[in-house]
């Protein structure tokens, strides 16, 4: 096979790890620097309620 | 009694908070500007039509006489066509050596970009390189005529056909469409910002462009979750009034749309956040129409089997009948 497909190949795959290594810490770092308290009584709540919909 | 021209401490520090947030919006919007609108050659200040026989070249300072007068040194020609080469009648130069006016013997079409080839340019005795310039109509028509393309000529649910289940799930209320419209208006712009750069600045030079759906899927969940987790902390409001639309935007097909017709015509950052606005309000429009027309036929006098979807389906068939007249409409 032409040596150049294969490049192109293990190009798109180190950039669509790249791209996931990348937006997953940068999500994780919003979500950690935005967190936001929830109380925990809330989803309990919704536990024990009926989920319909 | 207090002094009822004292603002309150708190009032003080929101005034100053938003000057800073309008502070920043008006940068943004002229890094956006300049970003198109730079000229190709440093000691050029602009090359613009002065009537469709003369083109006039401003230079950042003096050049010299007898370059300027030399026609052997100029040359013009149709963007698109570049071995037709216009012929130069004249070369003159402005009293204070700064202004460059080229004389062209036959009419041109101004609808169409002109590059303007300035050979070796002399000042002072120095040359200063040679500058291959850009000569169109002003940019803003383009950018605006890409604005309303999107929005109304073009829009994307009445003439494309696209985003339908967003559109028909949110419009049954006005408020619902409203709140639909703007939250998708601010993630499109995001996204289509985010995924233009990695477009042209990633994909395209590592000839990856045949992962461009795959990679913009990714950036509009990535675009529709951040904007989810910051503005949960910053502005808890704005969070419970965007709700449940801001996972509805995921599910649109015009939020990939955009950023695939952008990559297809080769837009700039300009014109690709043209673009962005446009759909993105162009949904709004189209959702608000809609809602306001099927708040009314709750109280119709609809035949049973036509109640609820099918003539809703009936509406927007109208109303993409009526958006047909724009087709064909140009602006500038």
């Amino acid at each position: 096979m032409d040596p150049s497909y294969i490049y192109l190949a293990l190009g798109g795959l180190a950039l669509l790890g790249s791209i996931g290594v990348f937006f997953g810490i940068g999500l994780g770092l919003a979500a950690y620097k935005f967190a936001v308290e929830i109380n925990p009584k809330v989803e309990a709540v919704h536990g024990v309620l009926a989920g319909g919909q | 009694m207090p002094n009822s021209l004292q603002m309150p401490t708190d009032a003080r520090i929101s005034l100053a908070d938003n000057l800073r947030r309008l502070g920043a919006i008006s940068l943004f919007i002229w890094v956006f500007f300049f970003w198109g609108c730079r000229t190709e050659h440093p000691y050029v200040q602009n090359a613009v039509f002065k009537d469709n026989q003369e083109i006039v070249v401003t230079f950042s300072g003096p050049v010299d006489e007898a370059w300027a007068n030399n026609r052997a040194n100029f040359s013009v020609y149709e963007k698109a066509a570049p071995d037709i080469v216009a012929d130069l009648q004249a070369a003159a130069l402005s009293s204070d050596k700064k202004k460059l006016s080229l004389r062209l013997a036959e009419p041109m079409n101004r609808e169409n970009p002109h590059t303007v080839i300035l050979k070796e340019i002399l000042a002072g005795g120095k040359s200063l390189g040679t500058a291959s310039l850009t000569v169109a109509k002003p940019y803003i028509g383009t950018l605006v005529s890409i604005l309303i393309g999107a929005m109304i000529i073009q829009n994307f649910v009445f003439s494309k056909y696209l985003g339908l289940c967003v559109f028909f799930g949110t419009s049954r209320k006005k408020s619902t469409a409203v709140g639909m419209g703007i939250t998708f208006t601010t993630v499109i712009a995001f996204s289509s910002i985010l995924s233009w750069a990695l477009y042209q600045f990633v994909l395209k030079p590592f000839r990856l462009d045949y992962l461009q759906v795959v990679v913009f899927i990714g950036l509009v969940s990535l675009t529709v979750q951040g904007v989810d987790t910051i503005m949960r902390k910053v502005n808890p409001k704005l969070f419970k009034a965007f709700g449940v639309y801001l996972v509805l935007v995921i599910a649109n097909c015009i939020i990939i749309a955009v950023p695939l017709t952008l990559a297809q015509n080769e837009y700039n950052l300009s014109e690709s956040l043209m673009l962005a606005l446009g759909a993105g309000l162009g949904f709004l429009i189209a959702l608000f129409l809609m809602s306001s027309v099927r708040e009314r036929i709750e109280f119709a006098n609809i035949p049973q089997s036509f109640r609820g979807l099918p003539i809703a389906f009936i509406v927007a068939g109208l109303f993409a009948l009526s958006f047909m007249g724009f087709s064909g409409m140009s602006l500038f």
